[in-house]
C-alpha cells in the first residue's frame, strides 16, 4: 500500500473546520468516491475536525491519498495535544443526540468510514485516523 | 470508467416509475446484492427529490431472497426518505422473505408494508387524500 | 461577522442556508432566529437546507434546538430540501432529528406548516 500524495492542514478555528470539509471533499473526489461516499467522508472529517478545535485546543489534519493495488483510498489523521480522552469506549458510544454530553461525534465518525483508529490518553493528546476505500 | 458504466447500467435496469402525481414506485426484480441495492436506493431517493413525490413504493415481488445486508439497506432507505420528508411503503413481501426478516431479527415495525403493489398504491392514494371514483 | 438572512412570509419565517456554516455562524443563526420568532410572534419557521452538502451532528443539533425553542414560543418548524446524500449519511450516523418535521421542498413545507397550525399534528413525517 502506498501513499501517493499527502498534505497537512492546521485546525485552529471554526473557519478551519469549514476549510477542512472543503479540502476533504476535493481529495475524496480525486480518489473517485461517489457522491454518497464523499459525503460520508466529509461528514466524518467534520466531526473529528471540530473535536480537534473545540476539545483538543487546536491541532492538525493530515490527508493521505492511498493506493493499494487497484484500490484507491483516502486517510485522514487528526492530531492534537489537548487533554486527551479518559474513557475512549464511552466516548465512542456517547450520544451526540443529546446536546449535554461531550458529543464528540467519535462513534458517528467511526460508522461512516472503513477503518478507524484512535490513540488518546489524558494529558497526552489525541490522534484519530480514519480511512475510506473506494 | 468501467465502474461508472456499470453504475449507469444498474440505474437504467431498475427504473423508478411515477404511478401518480406524488407517488413513485421502484419495482425490484432479481437477486439483490448489497452493492446493487445501495445504488438503486440512492437513485430512488434522487427520484423522490426530482419528482417531489411524497410517497415511494418499493416493490419486491420479483425478489426471491433477501439477506440481512439487503434488508438493512431497505430499512436505511426508508429512514433516509423519511428524513427527507417522504414516506416509503414496501410491497410484495413473499412469505419466505417475511420469515427471513423475522428470523434475522430485523425490525419492520416502523415501516408500512403491503402484500401487493396494488394495495400499496391504494394506501398511497388514501394518504394523499385521493380516491378513485367511477365516471357517472 | 456575517449572518444568515431571515425573511418574513406572512406569519412564518423563512431561512435559506446557502453557505457552509462555521460553528459561530450556526450559533448566531440559532440566536437570531429565536429572537425573531419572539419578536414577530411567528407561527411557523421554514428552514431550507437544499444547499447544504453536509449536515453533521453539530448542525443536526442546531436544527433540533431551533425546533425546540420555536416550539416553546408556539411556532412550528419544518426543515426542507434535505439532499439524499445527506439523508443517507445521517441515517448511517444514527442521527435522527428529534422534534424536527421535514418536507421535500419549500412549497410542501409551507403546506405542512399550515397543516400543523390547523391542529393537524398527526405524526406524519416526524423524525
Amino acid at each position: 500500500m502506498a501513499v501517493i500524495r499527502h498534505d497537512v492542514r492546521m485546525l485552529r478555528t471554526s473557519e478551519d473546520v469549514v476549510g477542512a470539509r472543503q479540502t476533504v471533499r476535493e481529495w475524496a473526489i480525486a480518489a473517485g468516491f461517489s457522491l454518497v461516499e464523499q459525503t460520508k467522508m466529509v461528514t466524518a472529517a467534520s466531526e473529528l475536525a471540530r473535536n480537534t478545535v473545540h476539545y483538543g485546543g487546536g491541532g492538525t489534519m493530515r490527508l493521505e491519498a492511498l493506493n493499494d493495488g487497484p484500490k484507491r483510498g483516502l486517510r485522514l489523521i487528526f492530531e492534537d495535544q489537548g487533554p486527551g480522552i479518559a474513557d475512549i469506549e464511552r466516548a465512542l458510544q456517547d450520544g451526540f443526540t443529546t446536546g449535554s454530553g461531550l458529543g464528540l461525534g467519535l462513534g458517528g465518525a467511526r460508522r461512516l468510514v472503513n477503518d478507524f483508529d484512535i490513540h488518546s490518553r489524558p494529558g497526552e493528546g489525541t490522534k484519530v485516523s480514519i480511512t475510506r476505500w473506494k | 470508467m468501467i465502474a461508472r458504466q456499470q453504475q449507469e447500467m444498474l440505474e437504467l435496469s431498475t427504473p423508478v416509475v411515477q404511478l401518480w402525481d406524488g407517488i413513485v414506485a421502484l419495482p425490484l426484480i432479481g437477486t439483490l446484492d448489497s452493492a446493487r441495492t445501495q445504488i438503486v436506493m440512492e437513485s430512488l431517493l434522487q427520484k423522490i427529490v426530482e419528482t417531489g413525490a411524497g410517497i415511494a413504493v418499493i416493490d419486491i415481488t420479483g425478489v426471491p431472497m433477501v439477506d440481512t445486508l439487503v434488508a438493512q439497506h431497505l430499512l436505511k432507505t426508508v429512514a433516509a426518505a423519511r428524513l427527507m420528508g417522504a414516506e416509503c411503503i414496501i410491497s410484495g413481501i413473499r412469505p419466505q422473505i417475511a420469515q427471513t426478516i423475522v428470523h434475522l431479527g430485523v425490525d419492520l415495525n416502523d415501516v408500512i408494508t403491503k402484500a401487493t403493489l396494488a394495495d400499496a398504491f391504494s394506501i398511497a392514494l388514501q394518504r394523499l387524500g385521493l380516491t378513485v371514483a367511477h365516471r357517472t | 461577522m456575517e449572518s444568515i438572512p431571515i425573511l418574513k412570509m406572512g406569519k412564518s419565517l423563512l431561512v435559506s442556508i446557502q453557505v457552509d456554516m462555521h460553528d459561530r455562524l450556526a450559533m448566531r443563526l440559532q440566536d437570531d432566529l429565536t429572537a425573531r420568532i419572539a419578536q414577530t410572534r411567528a407561527r411557523g419557521v421554514l428552514i431550507d437546507i437544499s444547499a447544504l452538502e453536509v449536515v453533521d451532528s453539530f448542525i443536526g443539533r442546531m436544527l433540533a434546538n431551533i425546533a425546540a425553542m420555536a416550539r416553546i414560543l408556539d411556532a412550528r418548524t419544518v426543515v426542507v430540501g434535505m439532499r439524499p446524500a445527506v439523508a443517507i449519511t445521517l441515517v448511517e450516523l444514527g442521527l435522527s432529528l428529534p422534534g424536527v418535521r421535514t418536507a421535500l421542498n419549500v412549497e410542501k413545507g409551507m403546506e405542512l406548516i399550515a397543516d400543523m397550525q390547523a391542529g393537524g399534528e398527526n405524526g406524519r413525517h416526524q423524525t
